[in-house]
C-alpha cells in the first residue's frame, strides 16, 4: 500500500495511509501514515460501530494537515477493546505464504528470543 | 521524518512467530530514499476525496479476485483492481482475501472502506466532496512493479477525471 501511496503522490494527489503496521514506512518511505492499534481488516472500527468509525476517520483526516514533512507518521490513541488473541482477524485457513514459509517463521521466533 | 510516538507496536495483533518473521524483514531505520510529496492544497471542506483499500472487495456484479492461483503459487497476488461506486453498500459486495478474516467487511464495508462515513462528512460540510468512485485491490503484492502499472496507474487516471485531490488508503 505504501508503494501505491508513493505513485499517487507522484501523480499529484495528497495521500494518507491508515495502517496497523506503520513500521513498514521504514522500508518503503510512505509519504504520510497514520498508525492505529486495531486488528487487520477493521481499521476504522468494529462492524456496526458507526460512531467509532467516524471518530477514527475524523482523526485520520485531521492528521492530513498536521505535517509538511515527507515520511511522517502520526499515531492515533484509540484502543481496541479486545486482546489481540480474541480479535478474530485471522483467515479461516493459514495463508499460502505462511504455509510454505512455516519453518522460516518458527526460526524467526527462536532467533528473536 | 517525524513521529508522534515511539512505543507503538504494529506487530501486536500478529502471532509472535509471524510478527518476528515480518519484523526480521523490516530494517528499522530511517528511510533514506526520496519520498514523493504533494502538499495538502486547501482546507478539508474544499477538497475532493477518493478512497483505496487493499481488502479485496468486489461489487457482486464484478468478478471476484483470484484466490485459486495464489493457492497454487503462494508468492502471487491478483494484480487487478475493482472500482467501487460511492453508493455501494455491504449487501452489494463480496470480499476475497486469504490473509484476513473477511466476515466483518462483508457485514459492514465501512470497517475498511468507510463510504457511508465519508458521505456523512460530505453532507455535514466537513469534507468538500467524496468522488463517485472508490477502488479496491488485493493486498498481497510481492512483485509490485507490474501491480503498480496494472492497477494503481489506471486508478490515478480515473481519479484525475473525477477531480480527486486527496486519497485515503486502507491496507488489508
Amino acid at each position: 500500500m505504501g508503494q501505491a501511496a508513493r505513485v499517487l503522490e507522484e501523480k499529484g494527489f495528497t495521500t494518507i495511509v491508515l495502517t496497523p503496521t506503520p513500521e513498514f514506512h521504514y522500508m518503503v518511505g510512505i509519504p504520510r501514515s497514520v498508525g492505529i492499534g486495531y486488528p487487520y481488516g477493521r481499521l476504522l472500527g468494529d462492524a456496526g460501530d458507526s460512531e467509532g468509525q467516524r471518530n477514527v476517520l475524523m482523526a485520520t483526516l485531521e492528521a492530513l494537515g498536521k505535517t509538511d514533512t515527507p515520511g511522517s507518521v502520526e499515531y492515533l490513541s484509540f484502543v481496541w477493546p479486545e486482546e489481540p488473541k480474541d480479535a478474530n482477524w485471522h483467515p479461516p485457513e493459514i495463508s499460502p505464504i505462511v504455509k510454505v514459509r512455516l519453518e522460516e517463521i518458527r526460526q524467526a521466533r527462536k532467533e528473536q528470543k | 521524518m517525524t513521529e508522534t510516538s515511539t512505543d507503538f507496536n504494529g506487530f501486536r495483533f500478529l502471532p509472535p512467530s509471524l510478527g518476528a518473521w515480518i519484523k526480521s524483514h523490516i530494517e528499522k531505520r530511517r528511510f533514506e530514499g526520496s519520498i514523493p510529496w504533494t502538499p495538502l492544497p486547501r482546507a478539508l471542506n474544499e477538497l475532493t476525496f477518493a478512497m483505496v483499500t487493499s481488502a479485496g472487495i468486489n461489487h457482486k456484479s464484478d468478478p471476484p479476485f483470484d484466490m485459486e492461483r495464489e493457492k497454487q503459487e503462494p508468492l502471487y497476488g491478483d494484480r487487478s483492481y475493482r472500482k467501487i461506486s460511492r453508493d455501494t453498500r455491504s449487501a452489494d459486495i463480496d470480499v476475497n482475501h486469504l490473509h484476513i478474516n473477511t466476515d466483518y467487511i462483508k457485514e459492514d464495508i465501512n470497517v475498511i472502506l468507510p463510504l457511508e462515513r465519508m458521505a456523512e462528512l460530505e453532507a455535514e460540510g466537513i469534507i468538500g466532496r467524496l468522488a463517485p468512485t472508490a477502488y479496491s485491490y488485493y493486498g498481497f503484492q510481492l512483485e509490485s512493479d507490474e501491480f503498480l502499472t496494472s492497477a494503481i496507474l489506471p486508478m490515478a487516471e480515473q481519479m484525475k477525471k473525477e477531480d480527486v485531490e486527496v486519497v485515503l488508503l486502507t491496507p488489508a
